[in-house]
C-alpha cells in the first residue's frame, strides 16, 4: 500500500514534466518556441493543440483497453485488434464520403460509434460458441471483421474524389493534426464523460474480472454492467477514432503496464491507465515529429511498432499462465 | 424455526429438460445441510436455482420469504453467498482486495469503501485467518490459502446462507477440514445456514445434521446421516457395493466403497483359460481380471492386440511367432497350461486353417470334465477348410460346452468363489 502511494506520487510529478517534453519537440526544432514573435506564437499553439489531442485519444484508447479485458476476461482484448476500431474507423469515413460530416460535428463519432456498436456484436456473436468465448476465438475473428471493415473503407477511398484520398489515408494511419475544433470538443467531452463512467464502475469491473458467475454471486447484474461497459468502451473508442483515426495497441501496452504497478484494482487501475495512457500516446506523437524530421510519421506507426512485440509477448506469456478457460 | 430456503413443486434444467423434477423442499435458520448424488443427480441445477443463475420451468424458489427470481441483485447478495469448487482469479489481486470483491453489493461507487466495508473485509481475513497476508497477490498463494481467500469473500458479504459447491474437493484432508471447521463456527457461532454439495459422503455426514441424497432429479431420501446413508439406499443409488460403519471416534457414519468384499462376482481362486485373438478377447480378459478370476491364455500371436493386453494384466500367455499360424509344439504348451485351469473360455475369434488348433484346448478340456464356454456365432466366424471349426464347435456342444451371447452373460454363468 505504501510502496503504490509513491509510485502515484511520483507520477504525479513526471507528468507535467512529460507533457512539457512533448510540447518543445517538434519538427521545426526542440525548445520552447519565441513568444515573441508570430510564428513562435501559431507554432506553440498547434504544439499544445497536438500535445493535448494526443493525450485525449491516448486516455481513450487505454481505459477502453483496460475495460474490454476486464469484460471480455481477455488479456488480449484492445479495442484494435477486437476490430472495434476498424469499424468506428468505417463508420467515420461513410460520414466524410457521404458529406454527413459537414451537417454537424457530432455525426461523424455518432457514425463511427453506431458502426463500432455494429463491429463489437458481430465480432463477439462470432467468438461465441455454445456460451464460450474463447481468447484465441475473439483475436481471430476481430483480425477477421476488421479485416473487412478495412476492405470495405479501402474501397470507399477509391472511390472518393481525389484530393480527399490524400487526408483520409494520412487520417487512417493515426494522425493527431486535428482539422476541426468543434469535433475536437465534442469528441472530447464524450470521451471525458465515457471514461468517468468507466471509473465509476470500478467495483463492478473488479467482480466481472472473476467471471460472470462469481459477479452474479456477490450482487451484480451482470448482463446489465456487461452491456454498460461494452458501450461505454465503445463510446470512447469511437470519439477517439473520429479525432485521429486508427491508432493501434495503446489499448493493450498501457493498462498491462499500469497493471504491474498499480495492481488490477479497477479503482486505481482505470484512472492510472487513463493519465498513463494520455503521457504514452503524447509522448510517440513526439517520436513521430522528430524521428525522421523534417518529415513525420504518422503516429499509428509508432504505437504499433511498440506494442506489436508486446502483444506477442503477453500471448506467449498468458498462454503458460492460463488466464482465462 | 424460520424458513430460509423453500422449494414449491421446481422443476429446472437447460434448454427446456428438465434437470430437477418437481422437488419440494424446506430448510429452515441454522440448518447444516449436506447435498449428495451421484454425477448427473442435478445437484449443481438445485444450487444454481437457489443462487438465481438458472430460473425454474415451474414452481418457486424462495429464500427467506422472498421469491429469488425477484430479487435485487444486491439483496440477494446480502442474503445468501457462494463457495466455488475453484475460482479463475486472472490478474494479481491481492487477498484485501479479493476479500473487499465480497463487499461490492455495499460499496458506495462515488467513495473510497467506508470504514465500515473495510472493518468487515479485516472481520472475514482474521476468521479465515488470512489477515497477515493481506498484501500478498492470490496468484501466488497454495490451493489451501486460496480457498480460504474465497470463503473470506464470501463471509465478506455477510450473508445469512452459504452455498458451498464442492468448495473442497480438490483440497488435501488437512485444509478440507480446516474450511469445514470454518464453516461450522460460522454456523455454530453466527447462525448462518449452510447447504454443501459434496462427493465426500464422510466429511458431509460428520458435518451436517441433515443430508439430501438425490437422484435422477428428485429427492432419494432425505435426514439424519444415519438414516440416509444406509448400505441399502446407497447400494441402489450410486449402483455400487459399500459398506457403512460407525465411525467410533465421533459417532457419525462412515462410508467405505467396497467392490471386492461383497461382490456377487468374485473369482478368487478359479481358474479360467480363454481362447482369444484379433482384439476379441481385450474386454472379457479385462472383466474377468476385475472379478478376480486367475487367467491364463493362448495362443495368441505375439503382437495381437489381446496378446498385449494380457501382457499389460500379467496374464501369463502361450505365443506364436507374429502373423504364423499355431505350431505342434506351441500348441502342445497351451494344452499343458490349460490342463491347470479350471474353465476354458472361447471368445469370438475368427478360425482359419491357422489356429483351428486351439479348439483342441477346449476338447481336452471336456473330455477330463471341466467347463467349457463358447461364444455363440462361430459358423459366421469359420474360415477353415470343409468348415472344420463349426464341425468341431458342434461336437463340443454336443459333448457338453454351453453357449453364451454376451459378456454378463458369462459372468452370470462362471462359477464363484463364495
Amino acid at each position: 500500500m505504501f510502496k503504490r502511494n509513491h509510485i502515484v506520487i511520483y507520477f504525479l510529478v513526471a507528468v507535467p514534466i512529460i507533457l512539457l517534453l512533448c510540447i518543445m519537440t517538434g519538427s521545426t526544432g526542440f525548445g520552447i518556441p519565441d513568444t515573441g514573435t508570430e510564428t513562435g506564437r501559431s507554432i506553440l499553439y498547434l504544439r499544445l493543440y497536438r500535445v493535448f489531442t494526443g493525450f485525449v485519444v491516448g486516455a481513450a484508447l487505454s481505459c477502453a483497453g483496460a475495460v474490454l479485458q476486464a469484460l471480455l476476461r481477455n488479456p488480449l482484448a484492445e479495442p484494435y485488434v477486437i476490430g472495434v476500431s476498424s469499424g468506428a474507423g468505417l463508420g467515420a469515413t461513410l460520414a466524410i464520403a457521404s458529406g454527413l460530416s459537414a451537417i454537424s460535428s457530432a455525426t461523424l463519432p455518432f457514425s463511427a460509434f453506431v458502426f463500432a456498436i455494429a463491429t463489437l456484436v458481430i465480432v463477439y456473436g462470432l467468438a461465441n460458441t455454445a456460451g464460450r468465448i474463447s481468447i484465441y476465438g475473439l483475436v481471430l475473428s476481430g483480425v477477421i471483421v476488421s479485416s473487412i471493415c478495412s476492405s470495405l473503407l479501402m474501397s470507399i477511398v477509391a472511390l472518393s474524389q481525389s484530393h480527399e484520398i490524400q487526408s483520409i489515408m494520412w487520417w487512417l494511419l493515426g494522425n493527431l493534426e486535428v482539422s476541426s475544433r468543434p469535433l475536437f470538443i465534442v469528441s472530447s467531452v464524450l470521451i471525458l464523460v465515457g471514461s468517468c463512467g468507466i471509473w465509476l464502475m470500478a467495483p463492478e469491473l473488479n467482480a466481472l474480472s472473476l467471471g460472470r458467475e462469481m459477479a452474479h454471486h456477490v450482487g451484480v447484474r451482470t448482463k446489465l454492467s456487461i452491456a454498460i461497459g461494452l458501450i461505454l468502451a465503445t463510446l470512447i473508442t469511437a470519439a477517439a477514432v473520429s479525432i485521429s483515426g486508427l491508432i493501434g495497441f495503446v489499448g493493450l501496452v498501457v493498462p498491462h503496464t499500469v497493471r504491474t504497478i498499480t495492481g488490477p484494482d479497477h479503482r486505481r487501475l482505470i484512472p492510472v491507465t487513463a493519465i498513463t495512457g494520455g503521457l504514452f500516446l503524447a509522448l510517440c506523437d513526439a517520436v513521430a515529429r522528430i524521428a525522421l524530421a523534417p518529415r513525420e510519421l504518422p503516429v499509428g506507426v509508432v504505437t504499433a511498432l511498440i506494442g506489436g512485440p508486446f502483444f506477442i509477448t503477453i500471448l506467449r506469456g498468458r498462454r503458460k499462465q492460463g488466464w482465462i478457460e | 424455526m424460520k424458513t430460509v430456503l423453500e422449494f414449491r413443486n421446481v422443476s429446472a434444467g437447460y434448454h427446456s429438460v428438465p434437470v430437477i423434477r418437481n422437488l419440494d423442499l424446506t430448510v429452515t435458520e441454522g440448518q447444516m445441510v449436506g447435498i449428495l448424488g451421484p454425477n448427473g443427480a442435478g445437484k449443481t441445477t438445485f444450487l444454481r436455482c437457489i443462487t438465481g443463475l438458472c430460473s425454474p420451468m415451474t414452481g418457486i424458489v424462495s429464500i427467506f420469504g422472498s421469491d429469488v427470481t425477484r430479487l435485487p441483485a444486491a439483496e440477494r447478495a446480502r442474503l445468501i453467498a457462494v463457495v466455488p469448487q475453484e475460482l479463475e482469479i486472472p490478474a494479481s489481486f491481492t487477498v484485501q482486495e479479493i476479500v473487499m470483491i465480497g463487499r461490492t453489493a455495499s460499496l458506495n461507487r462515488w467513495s473510497q469503501p467506508s470504514l465500515c466495508d473495510v472493518k468487515i473485509v479485516e472481520r472475514a481475513m482474521v476468521y479465515t485467518d488470512v489477515a497477515d497476508i493481506k498484501h500478498r497477490p492470490v496468484t501466488e498463494l497454495s490451493g489451501g490459502e486460496k480457498q480460504r481467500v474465497i470463503v473470506a469473500m464470501a463471509l465478506a458479504q455477510e450473508p445469512r446462507m452459504i452455498l458451498m459447491d464442492e468448495a473442497t474437493s480438490h483440497l488435501d484432508m488437512n485444509h478440507r477440514l480446516e474450511i469445514m471447521q470454518i464453516i461450522e463456527r460460522l454456523n455454530i457461532e453466527k447462525g448462518v445456514s449452510v447447504i454443501m454439495v459434496s462427493h465426500d459422503l464422510n466429511l458431509t455426514a460428520e458435518f451436517c445434521q441433515r443430508i439430501i441424497l438425490m437422484d435422477r432429479g428428485k429427492i432419494a431420501a432425505d435426514g439424519k446421516p444415519s438414516e440416509v446413508l444406509t448400505e441399502n439406499i446407497l447400494s441402489t443409488i450410486y449402483n455400487c457395493n459399500v459398506r457403512v460403519q460407525k465411525n467410533q471416534a465421533n459417532g457419525s457414519v462412515c462410508v467405505l466403497p467396497a467392490p471386492r468384499l461383497t461382490s456377487a462376482h468374485s473369482g478368487r481362486g478359479i481358474t479360467v483359460h480363454v481362447v482369444a485373438g484379433g482384439g476379441c478377447g481385450e474386454e472379457i480378459l479385462r472383466r474377468l481380471n476385475l472379478a478376480d478370476y486367475t487367467i491364463t491364455s493362448g495362443v495368441l500371436n505375439k503382437g495381437d492386440s489381446d496378446a498385449e493386453v494380457a501382457g499389460v494384466l500379467g496374464i501369463p500367455t502361450v505365443l506364436e511367432k507374429p502373423f504364423s499360424p499355431v505350431s505342434r509344439d506351441i500348441l502342445d504348451k497351451a494344452l499343458v497350461m490349460a490342463e491347470s485351469a479350471d474353465i476354458i473360455v472361447v471368445c469370438a475369434v475368427p478360425f482359419g486353417p491357422g489356429n483351428a488348433g486351439n479348439l483342441e484346448l477346449a476338447e481336452q478340456a471336456l473330455a477330463k470334465g471341466k467347463q467349457v464356454f463358447l461364444i455363440d456365432g462361430i459358423s459366421q466366424r469359420d474360415y477353415t477348410y470343409n468348415r472344420e471349426a463349426t464341425t468341431r464347435a458342434q461336437k463340443l456342444l454336443q459333448n457338453g460346452a454351453r453357449v453364451f451371447q454376451n459378456i454378463p452373460e458369462l459372468l452370470k454363468a462362471l462359477p464363484t468363489s463364495a
